[in-house]
C-alpha cells in the first residue's frame, strides 16, 4: 500500500501501458460511480430529493465551467474576471436558439457552443498579448457588458428573465428529447429530471478527455507557458496561438456550463450572470487547486455546495447573535470573498494541491538519495546513436554579416562563425563583447538587424523563437531555467517536441498510439537523466536542486528535444571544479554521439579542455577564430581580456611620476 | 453639442477615481479591485459623521479621506503586498482585492440597506451653466476638482523629494530598495493617497446622488476604462481617458439607447487594450530577461 502511494505520489515508477490504461478507465469509473450516486435520491422523482438534484445539476455546471477555467488560470496562469460571461453566453445562446430560433436542440447545442468559441476566440486574439491585470481587467470587462446586455435588452426580458410568461407564454423552457425521450429537468415532484443522466455522461466524457489533456504533452506546453512564456518560445511551444486556442478551448467549457445550467432550470435570470458568478468559479479553481485535475472539480462542488445549503446562513445567524447586531455581518457572497481570502492565505495551492505536497513529502521523507551526484561524478551512459547518421565535420550552421544594435549600442556587428557536426565550437570574449546576444540572436530571443543565419541550407534569420527551436535548436540559459514546482522527470519531459507539436484532439481523444508516446517519453527521458546524472533526483522538484544540477537538467531537456545543434550559454558558470570536469565529460560524450554546440564560454579550462574550434568576440566584432591554442595565444585576444596599456596614459604617467 | 459638455464633465467624475487606480498601479504595479467599494466606504463614513455639528464640513470631507487613505495603506500592507512576491507573472493580490471588495460590499449592504439615503451636506448649490450647457454645479466642481488634483499629483511627483522617491519605486522598486527606499512605505502611501482620493469622490458624488452601496461598481468600472483608454502609467492619462470615455458613452446612450451608453465604452477599452495595451499617454513596460 505504502509503496503504491509513493509510487502514485512520486510519480516516477515505471507505469506500463497496461497499468496507465487501467488508471484512466479506473478514473472514469470512479467519477461515473460518485455521480451515479449523487443523482440517484432523484431517481423517482420524489418531491423532497428535487432541491438536492439541483444541487447536483448545478454542480455539474459550474464543474464543466471550472475545469475549462483551470486550463487557462491554473495551468498556463492567466486570471480570467470573465468565465461567468461564457456561462451566460452558452446558457442565453442555447436558450434563445432553441426557442426563438426554433433550432433542433443538438444543433442549438452546438451553434450555442460555437459562439462562445468564437466569442472567446475574437477576444483572445485581442488580448493575448497582455499578461497579468490587463488580460484580467479586458476578462472582466466582457463579464460587465455580458450582464448589463442581459438585463437591458428586450429580447431576454430583462428583470422578468428568459423566457417569461409575457412574451412566451410561458417561464420554462421545454425539456429536450434525444432518441425518443424527454429529459425532463429536475423542476416538478413526480417526474424524475432524468436529464441529470445525460448531463452525467456528458460531465464524464469531459472529464475523461480534459485529464488525458493536462496529462499530456499538450498541458505541460500549459505549465510552461504559466511559467515563463520565453522558456515555453524555447521549447518550440507557439505561445501566441497556444494560448489563443486555450483561451477558446476554456470558453466552449464555460458556454457548456451554461447549457448545463439551462437543462437543470429551464429558466434564466439575468442577476445569475452577474459578475460575481465569475468570482465564484474562480474561487472554486483555487480553493480546489488551480493546476490540478481535481482540483476544480472539487472546489466547484464544494463553493456550489456551500452558496446553496444552508451552512452560510446559519454562518450570518451565528454572527448577528455574537454581536448582537442585525446589521454588522457578512453573509454569503461576503462569506465566499473571506474565503477567498483566506484561501489566498492559507492554501495557496488549494485542497487537491496542498493534499498532493504533503503526499509527496511524505514519499519522499525516506528514500533521501545522497546528493551532490550530477555532472560531478557522472558516468557517462551510451545513448543509442540517432537515426539519420551525420558526416562528422560537414558544416551545419553559418552566421554571416550578423548585425544587432540598440538604439546606439552596435552589440553585434558582422559577426561570421560556422559550426560543424560533431564539433564544439566555443565563442569567446571579454564581458560585453556580444556573446550572449549572438546566442539570442541565433535562437531568435532578438531579431538580428542584418544577416544570416542558416542551419543546414535553411535561413532562421527571421522566424521567430519557437520556430527556430522547431528547425533543431536548442537551448540552455545563463541563468538556469526550469520549472521550480515540477519533478526534474517532468522537466525533462517538456523538453520534447510533442510539447510543441501534439495535435489537441489527440492529447485529448488519447488513442492507443499516444499511450505508446508516452511511455516512449518516459523511458527516455529516464535514459536522459541517468546521462547527466540526475537518475537519483527524478521525483525531486527541480526547483530544490542545487545550481550545478539544474545545469545539468537543462542540458538534459535540451537534448530531449533531439535538436541538431545545442547553444549552450555559460554552462559553466557557478559550477564548482569538480561538477566543471563532469560537465567537460558530458560534452565530449555528446560530441561523440554526433552532437553539435556552441559553447558561450567564459572559463579557459573548459574550453580548452572541449572546444574543436574558438572564435573570440570583442566589442560585437570577430576578433579572433581557430584551434583553442592558436585563438588563447593570440595577442590581440589577450590585449582583449587584459587590456592593453594606451601609449598616451603611459606617456601621462610617466610625466606624473 | 450638448452631450460633449455633459461627457466631459461626468469624464470628470471618472478621471478623478480613476486616478486611484493609477497611482498604485505606477508605484506598485498593482491595482485595487476593491476600489469601487473604497468610494462607498468614503460615501458611507461621511454619511456617520455628518452629525457631528462640531466639525465643519470640509472637516469632515478630510476626515473621511484621512480613514479611507489610512484603511488604504493597511490594505495594501497586508492584502496586497504578501500576494505580490512570486515576481511580476504574479495576480493573487488581483483575487485578494477582488475577495476584498465583496467582503466590504456585502458588509454595508447589509448594514445601510439597499436604498440610497442622503449625504446631508457637501453639496455646491444647483445649477451651472458652461458653454450654454446646464449642468450640475456639483459634477463641474468635481470636474474642476479632478483637474486641480491631476496637476497636483503631476507637481508631487516632479517637484518633491517625496515624489522623486515614488518615480524611484515605480521605475525599479528593487534597485531603489538597495538604495535604502522602502518600496513597502512608498506603495503604502500611494494606497493611502489613492484611497483618500476615491473617498473624496465617493462624498462630493453621495452628495449630489446620495450614499448607496451599489455606487461603487458603474464607477470603479468607468474609472477602470478611463485609466485604461489614458494608460494607467501616465497621470494625465485619467483626463484624456475621462474625457474620451464621458463624451462617448453619453454620445452613445444619447443616440443608441441607455444599454449602449456604458457597452460602448467598454468596447472601446477592449479596442485600447488590443491596439495598445499601454494606453494613449502609457508607456509600455519592457520585460527583463
Amino acid at each position: 500500500m505504502t509503496s503504491l502511494l509513493k509510487r502514485l505520489a512520486g510519480g516516477t515508477g515505471s507505469r506500463s501501458v497496461k497499468a496507465e490504461l487501467r488508471g484512466d478507465v479506473l478514473f472514469a469509473l470512479v467519477i461515473g460511480v460518485v455521480g451515479l450516486i449523487a443523482i440517484l435520491p432523484g431517481r423517482d422523482g420524489a418531491g423532497t430529493a428535487m432541491a438536492d438534484m439541483q444541487l447536483v445539476g448545478s454542480i455539474f455546471a459550474v464543474i464543466i465551467a471550472a475545469i475549462g477555467l483551470n486550463l487557462l488560470t491554473g495551468y498556463a496562469k492567466l486570471v480570467s474576471l470573465g468565465q461567468g460571461a461564457f456561462y451566460a453566453i452558452g446558457a442565453y445562446g442555447f436558450a434563445y436558439l432553441f426557442l426563438d430560433g426554433g433550432f433542433p436542440a443538438l444543433l442549438a447545442i452546438l451553434v450555442a457552443l460555437i459562439l462562445s468559441g468564437i466569442i472567446g476566440a475574437l477576444l483572445a486574439l485581442g488580448s493575448m498579448r497582455l499578461r497579468g491585470p490587463q488580460f484580467s481587467m479586458i476578462t472582466l470587462v466582457l463579464a460587465i457588458v455580458v450582464e448589463r446586455i442581459l438585463e437591458q435588452l428586450e429580447t431576454f426580458g430583462r428583470a422578468s428573465g428568459y423566457p417569461n410568461p409575457l412574451s412566451h407564454g410561458t417561464g420554462l423552457l421545454e425539456p429536450i428529447e434525444l432518441f425518443g425521450t424527454r429529459l425532463e429537468p429536475p423542476l416538478l415532484a413526480g417526474t424524475p429530471g432524468n436529464v441529470l443522466v445525460a448531463l452525467l455522461i456528458v460531465l464524464v466524457i469531459v472529464l475523461v478527455l480534459y485529464r488525458n489533456l493536462v496529462r499530456s504533452s499538450w498541458g505541460r506546453s500549459l505549465r510552461a507557458i504559466g511559467e515563463s512564456e520565453h522558456l515555453a518560445a524555447h521549447l518550440g511551444v507557439n505561445v501566441f496561438s497556444r494560448k489563443v486556442v486555450v483561451f477558446t478551448v476554456a470558453s466552449v467549457l464555460g458556454g457548456l456550463g451554461g447549457i448545463f445550467y439551462v437543462q437543470i432550470f429551464a429558466h434564466l435570470q439575468p442577476e445569475t450572470f452577474d459578475i460575481f458568478l465569475s468570482i465564484t468559479i474562480v474561487l472554486s479553481v483555487i480553493l480546489g487547486g488551480g493546476g490540478t485535475v481535481l482540483g476544480p472539480v472539487i472546489g466547484a462542488a464544494l463553493i456550489t455546495w456551500l452558496q446553496r445549503s444552508d451552512v452560510l446562513t446559519s454562518v450570518a445567524d451565528a454572527q448577528q447573535d455574537l454581536f448582537g447586531t442585525d446589521r454588522w455581518y457578512l453573509s454569503t457572497p461576503g462569506l465566499l470573498g473571506l474565503l477567498f481570502v483566506i484561501t489566498l492565505f492559507l492554501l495557496p495551492n488549494g485542497i487537491v494541491g496542498t493534499a498532493n505536497n504533503a503526499l509527496r513529502r511524505w514519499a519522499g521523507a525516506d528514500d533521501e538519495s545522497d546528493a551532490d551526484a550530477a555532472l560531478a561524478d557522472l558516468e557517462v551512459a551510451q545513448l543509442p546513436p540517432r537515426e539519420e547518421r551525420r558526416e562528422p565535420g560537414a558544416e551545419l550552421l553559418r552566421i554571416d554579416g550578423a548585425s544587432k544594435r540598440f538604439g546606439g549600442l552596435q552589440a553585434v556587428g558582422e559577426m561570421e562563425l560556422a559550426v560543424r557536426e560533431a564539433s564544439i565550437h566555443a565563442v569567446i570574449g571579454p564581458n560585453g563583447a556580444g556573446k550572449s546576444t549572438l546566442a539570442n540572436l541565433l535562437t531568435g530571443v532578438y531579431q538580428p538587424d542584418e544577416g544570416s543565419f542558416r542551419l543546414d541550407g535553411v535561413e532562421l534569420a527571421q522566424l521567430k523563437a519557437h520556430a527556430i527551436a522547431r528547425s533543431g535548436v536548442a537551448r540552455t540559459f545563463q541563468t538556469p531555467q526550469v520549472f521550480p514546482h515540477e519533478t526534474t522527470l517532468e522537466n525533462v519531459k517538456a523538453g520534447f517536441v510533442d510539447v510543441a507539436q501534439l495535435p489537441l484532439w489527440k492529447a485529448a481523444l488519447k488513442p492507443p498510439s499516444q499511450y505508446r508516446r508516452e511511455r516512449e517519453i518516459h523511458d527516455r527521458a529516464i535514459e536522459l537523466l541517468d546521462r547527466v546524472g540526475l537518475a537519483e533526483d527524478a521525483s525531486t522538484l527541480a526547483g530544490s536542486l542545487s545550481y550545478g544540477k539544474q545545469r545539468a537538467l537543462e542540458i538534459a531537456r535540451a537534448m530531449a528535444m533531439d535538436p541538431r545543434l545545442i547553444v549552450l550559454d555559460e554552462p559553466a558558470a557557478g559550477l564548482n571544479p569538480t561538477e566543471c570536469d563532469g560537465l567537460a565529460a558530458l560534452l565530449l560524450q555528446l560530441r561523440e554521439d554526433g552532437m553539435a554546440m556552441i559553447l558561450v564560454e567564459h572559463h579557459m579550462d573548459l574550453v580548452g579542455q572541449v572546444a574543436d574550434e574558438v572564435t573570440c568576440m570583442d566589442q560585437g566584432r570577430l576578433l579572433a577564430h581557430g584551434s583553442a591554442e592558436e585563438v588563447l595565444a593570440d595577442p590581440a585576444v589577450v590585449a582583449a581580456y587584459l587590456g592593453v596599456p594606451d601609449p598616451d596614459d603611459v606617456a601621462e604617467m610617466e610625466v606624473a611620476r | 453639442m450638448d452631450f460633449v459638455i455633459a461627457g466631459l464633465i461626468m469624464g470628470g467624475l471618472y478621471a478623478l477615481i480613476a486616478q486611484g487606480f493609477v497611482l498604485t498601479f505606477l508605484t506598485t504595479r498593482t491595482l485595487n479591485f476593491a476600489l469601487g467599494e473604497f468610494l462607498v466606504l468614503g460615501a458611507v463614513i461621511g454619511m456617520g459623521v455628518g452629525s457631528w455639528g462640531w466639525l465643519p464640513d470640509a472637516g469632515k470631507v478630510a476626515f473621511v479621506i484621512l480613514t479611507v487613505g489610512i484603511l488604504g495603506a493597511i490594505v495594501y500592507r497586508f492584502l496586497v503586498l504578501p500576494f505580490t512576491t512570486e515576481g511580476p507573472h504574479d495576480a493573487r493580490w488581483l483575487l485578494s482585492t477582488v475577495g476584498l471588495s465583496f467582503v466590504i460590499l456585502n458588509l454595508l449592504t447589509n448594514s445601510q440597506g439597499a436604498t440610497p439615503k442622503a449625504l446631508g451636506y457637501g453639496g455646491f448649490g444647483e445649477f451651472s451653466t458652461v458653454l450654454g450647457v446646464r449642468v450640475t454645479t456639483q459634477a463641474l466642481v468635481i470636474a474642476i476638482l479632478a483637474i486641480a488634483i491631476t496637476a497636483l499629483l503631476v507637481l508631487m511627483t516632479t517637484r518633491t523629494p517625496l515624489g522623486l522617491l515614488m518615480r524611484a519605486v515605480s521605475e525599479d522598486a528593487d534597485t531603489a530598495a538597495l538604495m535604502g527606499v522602502s518600496p513597502r512605505r512608498i506603495g503604502m502611501l500611494a494606497y493611502a493617497i489613492a484611497m483618500g482620493i476615491a473617498a473624496l469622490a465617493g462624498v462630493l458624488w453621495a452628495s449630489q446622488v446620495g450614499v448607496s452601496v451599489h455606487m461603487g461598481l458603474p464607477l470603479l468600472v468607468a474609472a477602470f476604462a478611463c485609466g485604461v483608454i489614458g494608460g494607467l502609467t501616465s497621470l494625465w492619462g485619467p483626463l484624456l481617458g475621462g474625457a474620451i470615455y464621458g463624451v462617448l458613452t453619453h454620445w452613445a446612450s444619447f443616440e443608441l439607447g441607455g444599454v449602449w451608453g456604458e457597452t460602448a465604452g467598454l468596447l472601446l477599452v477592449v479596442v485600447v487594450l488590443i491596439f495598445r495595451p499601454e494606453g494613449l499617454l502609457g508607456r509600455r513596460l519592457e520585460a527583463k530577461l
